[in-house]
């Protein structure tokens, strides 16, 4: 009856990681860290997930000899996160 | 964080409040249309004492404060940038577009003066009305908008008062169009309402 939720999405880590992106115009890995307080590792995983589905672009470069880790969300990545909005506005209110 | 099995209105909820809160982090203040403004003020009275004073060969002097302010604008973005800041991708655009629009304004100011001629002043000020209308829009605020169509309505004005006054419809253009807007959007990022 209902379209399925997409699964990368649906967990509470990945979709916090998305909906940030979805405002910000590139992000770097300390800012969504203090954003969603999640650990350093599991963070790591879960944009690794995301970027593997190529929901993200993960830009990696060296600002003032320091790793920096940039990320911004892909055109595939806006359209899954429209499309599981859309599937979630179907479950609440169904017609 | 890891939790898969969260209802709809959970998820809903936790997009709302993510997004919420980030822009939250972001709300774009009122100091630069209360910095330009003061500024064009301060420009155009200066002059205005000037003519007054009849120390004519001077009057050119405070318009230098513009290019002088640019550099310093340019100080500052170069001092957020290497704080590797995030930005929105309403800051982007506004921040662009800002830079495009101050650029050309200045190029048409010094260097094009003679073949806009009277009509420098009405132009620049519905050039400024625009770019306020379009900040007003992007991040939905009020006065703004209003100030940006007073100013557009400043700016048609203008063509039909002589070219002595012009002085006098930027000084009003930055009041109602960019200072008492910016000071607004102050109190509003601070109240937390816009």
């Amino acid at each position: 009856m209902f379209k399925d939720l997409d699964p990368i999405l649906h967990s509470q880590l990945r979709l916090s990681i998305v909906s940030i992106l979805m405002s910000i115009h590139e992000a770097n890995f300390n800012f969504i860290k203090d954003e969603t307080k999640a650990t350093s590792g599991n963070l790591s995983i879960q944009i690794k997930k995301l970027q593997d589905v190529g929901y993200i672009k993960v830009r990696k470069t060296f600002k003032n000899n320091y790793p920096n880790t940039s990320l911004s969300i892909t055109k595939k990545g806006i359209e899954a996160f429209e499309s599981y909005v859309n599937s979630l506005k179907n479950y609440i209110n169904p017609k | 964080m890891g939790k898969t099995n969260f209802t709809p209105e959970e998820s809903l909820l936790l997009i709302l409040k993510t997004i919420e809160q980030t822009k939250n982090r972001f709300k774009e203040s009122g100091h630069i249309f209360v910095y330009w403004g003061t500024l064009t003020l301060i420009v155009f009275g200066s002059q205005l004492i000037l003519s007054l004073l009849e120390l004519y060969k001077f009057t050119m002097w405070p318009v230098y404060l513009f290019p002088l302010s640019a550099f310093y604008m340019i100080y500052i973005w170069i001092r957020e940038k290497k704080k590797n800041l995030p930005k929105t991708y309403i800051e982007n655009v506004l921040g662009n577009l800002g830079w495009i629009f101050g650029m050309n304004l200045m190029i048409m100011g010094f260097f094009c003066s003679d073949k806009l001629g009277d009509a420098m002043a009405p132009v620049f000020i519905i050039l400024f009305a625009l770019f306020i209308v379009v900040c007003g829009l992007s991040i939905k605020f009020k006065p703004l908008i209003i100030g940006g169509i007073l100013t557009n309505l400043i700016g048609l004005g203008s063509f039909f008062i002589e070219r002595n006054y012009h002085g006098y419809s930027i000084m009003l253009m930055a009041v109602v169009g960019l200072i008492i807007p910016g000071i607004l959007l102050n109190i509003a990022r601070r109240k937390d309402h816009v």
